[in-house]
């Protein structure tokens, strides 16, 4: 009988554990815009070069995106990196889904528009496979 | 292209619903201010009871004798006409598009029901053309202007359904669709589209004078 041997599939299981962990913490480059909110997606994922768009757009300042409110006031020179979007701009009282969608559109496709660059249709960024 | 769609999204379209509502406000005064003028006695016998009896009679498929009829083109304008009110306001993305802009929200409808409803509008309006070239008491009575509001019509439909598939020059279609349907939305007071607002005009004419004068129906 032939014996079976573990190392070689825990060997390879770890490199696939690793490299999924680099992955999910790198923040070099975020292939997908993720919020898990969205449980029920009704378009496409958003596909989106984290590293790649902030050179092209020239932002430096992290809370340019990742803005930080205290009482209605954008705080200049704090962020809110690490924060899910939802957090913020889903689950209050009186709030749905559609408030966070209202926030992630504003955001991306707002800002685009305003500086005329950058994808504004529906259709360019819930791109279908 | 930014340009474009920031001004057929921002102005353009806030000039389009101007233009509606203001141009449906115009077309009910201007038609008060007619019978006024010529059919005064109708102001005397309009009866709320009846003349909703006769729009909730003229809404309910089959429910007047005409559509019994005629079941065919019966069938299809009902379809037709509820997929062309509840696709603009209750598609996912149109429904975002008023929570960006006005921040009000509702339910909306899913993507694949929506994509069928649409297909729905198309086949319907090639039905209203194909009945137009070959009835010949229909072709009759058809003008260009007929077949080029059918087109109209069938534009933002089309042209929507293209953009959402995401086909080929889909950008392009997206510019197309939100043009297309801003001056739809423009030619409904303009164009003989004004029947949304007269139907319950003329239903509630029709209800009071056979309900409350003639004492028949009307459906």
């Amino acid at each position: 009988m032939k014996k079976f041997k573990i190392l070689p599939y825990a060997a390879l299981f770890s490199v696939f554990l690793l490299a999924g962990t680099m992955a999910a913490f790198a923040q070099e480059n975020i292939e997908i815009v993720h919020d898990a909110a969205f449980e029920n997606q009704t378009r496409p994922p958003v596909a989106f070069a984290h590293d790649a768009h902030n050179e092209k757009a020239g932002i430096d300042d992290c809370g340019e995106c990742h803005h930080a409110y205290a009482d209605g006031e954008k705080q200049m020179g704090d962020d809110s990196v690490g924060m899910e979007c939802s957090q913020c701009h889903y689950g209050k009282p009186g709030q749905g889904v559609a408030d966070l969608i209202r926030a992630y559109h504003l955001q991306c496709a707002g800002c685009h528009g305003e500086r005329k660059a950058g994808p504004v249709l529906c259709g360019e960024c819930h791109r279908r496979r | 292209m930014h340009a474009v769609f920031n001004f057929v999204r921002g102005p353009m379209a806030g000039i389009a619903f101007a233009v509606f509502i203001i141009g449906c406000l115009y077309q009910m005064a201007s038609m008060w201010r007619l019978a006024r003028k010529k059919d005064a006695v109708v102001f005397h016998y309009f009866s709320l009871f009846y003349a909703l009896r006769s729009i909730i009679h003229w809404m309910v498929p089959f429910a007047a004798l005409n559509m019994r009829r005629h079941p065919v083109m019966t069938g299809v304008t009902f379809v037709f006409h509820l997929c062309l009110f509840a696709v603009p306001f209750f598609l996912s993305s149109h429904a975002i598009l008023f929570k960006e802009s006005w921040d009000v929200s509702w339910a909306w409808l899913p993507d694949g029901i929506a994509d069928i409803m649409t297909l729905a509008v198309m086949g319907a309006c090639l039905f209203f053309l194909g009945r137009r070239i070959f009835l010949r008491e229909v072709r009759y009575l058809t003008t260009v202007s007929d077949v080029l509001i059918l087109f109209c019509v069938a534009l933002p439909f089309f042209s929507g359904f293209w953009a959402g598939q995401q086909w080929p020059g889909f950008p392009v279609m997206t510019l197309v669709h939100m043009i297309s349907g801003e001056i739809l939305l423009m030619l409904i007071p303009f164009t003989r589209l004004r029947h949304m607002l007269f139907f319950p005009v003329i239903r509630g004419y029709m209800g009071s004078e056979f309900g409350a004068v003639r004492r028949a129906r009307d459906w």
